[in-house]
């Protein structure tokens, strides 16, 4: 039996759907439009900037890039993220929430503060990752990693400690414990991280903008070079690659998680 | 644990004294820098060996195009690597590495940032030492040398980008402040270069000068309400939906609007400012870089790229020996001494040193 929503929030939550869903309309359709330029709304339809996406070296090797890019953070992200999560919600100390402010800081400060301390640091220390895939990865994954740190810290509040203690004192090494025990109860919470440092990353601009590498542009920056000397709705049209990539990612994450679920049922 | 005590004498001092010299005497002629070894070009064919040349260039169309007209051909002619940086601005980015370790080996660039990073230290080459090595450079106009620090290869006079069917065509500088334009009309937020121009272009027709800032202030206050764009194309598109009716614009990127059968046309600016693409040479990179430099300005400052150009983005060319792209010629646009006579660039330096000031103000006029 479902639960009764007020009538008053239900329009509220649907209104703040709407309100959420709307760019993401207008995207798809101003990349769908038959005319010249990217304006709202379409003047006609037509599948001729997407064709152009498709068939421009330019964005179609942005895509890629981004792509592969935000993998590699996701998967950095969600190590070191995990990781940092499990040390503040197991550790006791003097300025803990002093250093769960610093780890969740990259997120909080604007990201072009961010990328030009990164730059700034990387010249001034003189290390050679400056304007490189490694300096801009490192970047991406300073950025990313915040949402891997608040999603699995928030699983671990929910995870009662006595279930992997109990696993313990039945003889189970911490090894042992953590992967047969934690894991599996915080498993949502860092899968709901990764997809959200992956989705950070392949958006992130402003990081990007002072990182990037030479010969080596992200979607977002190809994009914005678009919007600056052209303005034509091929840019649009990438968005909606963008778009389709991340919903995928997301619908793909949680496919995979259900039948995770059914196989562990089926084993019960 | 026991401590050293460290107590130097004469002889460890004078023998620390003597590393030390000795370290400096042998580091010092591998100091790999351009003031330390000069360079100069003659115009031909070098093999590079497969050095890399950095640039900082524009991206999207504008790169695809660069590339297949010019920067292909160059890789494989000089046998080099060229590495194309489109993330805009680079005034932070030299600004962080410093003079000595220059962020592009060439940029090219719009005047007010070209002139705020000439301020702020010795990053470019002069004019003089550009010219000596880029023999193509001595078929310029004189205002391809303005900037004072680099060469300008292409330029597009300010022009009213105009609807044809809202009336009269403008006929003066002023009628953009006609009534009959209110928030009709369509400019540019303060991070544009086509605001500065504009601004700097109004001091000088309802003030004594390009100077007389409150002149431009009383003027542009007077002009509101008006529509504020960050881009020139989003401003196309403005005039393509009608929402303006006159905007602050270039003569060839609005006539690419009017090439596509939108009922507009262009009014050039009776005083004749110019906007320029400029590239620089840093002075402090490597020889080879540098003489790659000199190579790929002489290739772009030639007549067989800036046709090209011309003919795709219906720029005007600053050489001489080039020739106006037969969309601009059939208009009467020429490419001769008397042509450009009346061309000139707003004083960038005088802009650059008050931009704060004009920015805020601006920003109070326009309510942002």
């Amino acid at each position: 039996m479902g639960r009764k929503i007020p009538l008053l929030v239900l329009v509220l939550a649907i209104a703040g759907f709407c309100y959420m869903l709307f760019p993401i309309v207008v995207v798809v359709l101003a990349g769908l439009t038959a005319g010249e330029f990217l304006t709202f709304p379409p003047q006609g339809l037509s599948l001729r900037w997407v064709v152009a996406f498709l068939q421009s070296d330019k964005y179609l090797s942005a895509f890629f890039f981004s792509f592969r890019l935000a993998l590699m953070t996701m998967i950095v992200a969600t190590i070191i993220g995990t990781a940092a999560a499990l040390f503040l919600s197991r550790t006791r100390f003097v300025g803990r929430a002093a250093m769960r402010a610093f780890f969740l800081s990259p997120v909080v400060l604007p990201g072009v503060v961010v990328g030009f301390a990164l730059f700034a640091f990387y010249i001034s220390t003189g290390s050679s990752i400056s304007r490189t895939i490694w300096g801009l990865w490192i970047g991406h994954i300073l950025y990313s990693t915040p949402y891997v740190i608040g999603t699995v810290g928030a699983a671990l509040a929910a995870f009662d400690i006595s279930l992997e203690e109990a696993a313990r004192s039945l003889g189970s090494s911490p090894w042992r414990a953590f992967r047969r025990v934690t894991l599996p109860n915080i498993g949502h919470g860092i899968q709901a991280g990764s997809i959200f440092a992956f989705i950070v990353s392949f958006g992130q601009f402003e990081v990007s903008l002072f990182l990037s590498a030479p010969n080596s542009e992200p979607l977002p920056i190809a994009m914005y070079n678009s919007l600056r000397y052209q303005f034509d709705p091929s840019a649009a049209a990438a968005g909606i690659f963008a778009i389709t990539l991340v919903t995928a990612s997301v619908l793909l994450t949680n496919r995979l998680v259900n039948i995770r679920r059914l196989l562990e049922r089926q084993h019960a | 644990m026991t401590f050293r005590k460290l107590e130097p004498t004469r002889r460890s001092v004078l023998k620390s004294g003597i590393s030390l010299g000795a370290t400096a005497a042998v580091s010092a002629p591998f100091v790999n820098h351009a003031w330390a070894q000069d360079v100069s070009y003659d115009g031909e064919v070098f093999d590079a060996g497969g050095a890399t040349l950095n640039i900082g260039e524009w991206g999207g169309g504008w790169e695809e195009f660069v590339r297949s007209a010019l920067t292909d051909q160059f890789e494989k002619d000089f046998n080099c690597k060229i590495n194309w940086d489109s993330s805009f601005p680079w005034f932070p980015k030299f600004v962080t590495q410093g003079p000595q370790d220059p962020v592009f080996d060439i940029a090219n660039w719009n005047l007010p940032n070209l002139t705020q990073t000439k301020q702020a230290g010795d990053y470019f080459l002069s004019v003089d030492e550009v010219r000596e090595n880029v023999p193509n450079a001595a078929d310029c106009w004189s205002f391809a040398f303005a900037s004072g620090a680099g060469v300008t290869w292409a330029y597009m006079p300010y022009v009213y980008a105009y609807r044809t069917d809202s009336g009269p065509a403008p006929s003066s500088f002023r009628d953009f402040w006609d009534d009959r334009f209110a928030n009709k009309r369509g400019t540019y937020g303060t991070e544009n270069g086509l605001m500065h121009a504009f601004f700097m272009a109004t001091a000088q027709e309802f003030g004594t000068d390009q100077y007389d800032m409150n002149a431009a202030f009383e003027a542009l206050e007077n002009a509101m309400p008006m529509k504020v764009s960050e881009f020139t194309f989003n401003m196309l598109s403005l005039i393509e939906r009608g929402e303006v009716d006159i905007a602050v614009h270039i003569e060839g990127e609005a006539l690419s609007l009017k090439r596509k059968g939108v009922p507009m046309d262009v009014w050039l600016w009776d005083s004749r400012p110019i906007l320029t693409q400029t590239k620089t040479i840093s002075r402090y990179s490597d020889p080879m870089q540098k003489k790659l430099a000199f190579a790929l300005l002489n290739r772009t400052l030639g007549a067989q790229f800036l046709n090209a150009f011309g003919d795709e983005f219906l720029w005007r060319p600053t050489n001489a020996k080039a020739s106006i792209t037969a969309q601009l010629a059939e208009a009467g646009v020429m490419n001769t001494p008397d042509a450009v006579e009346d061309f000139w660039v707003p004083d960038w330096d005088f802009f650059v040193e008050n931009k704060l000031e004009i920015t805020d103000r601006l920003n109070q006029i326009f309510g942002l």
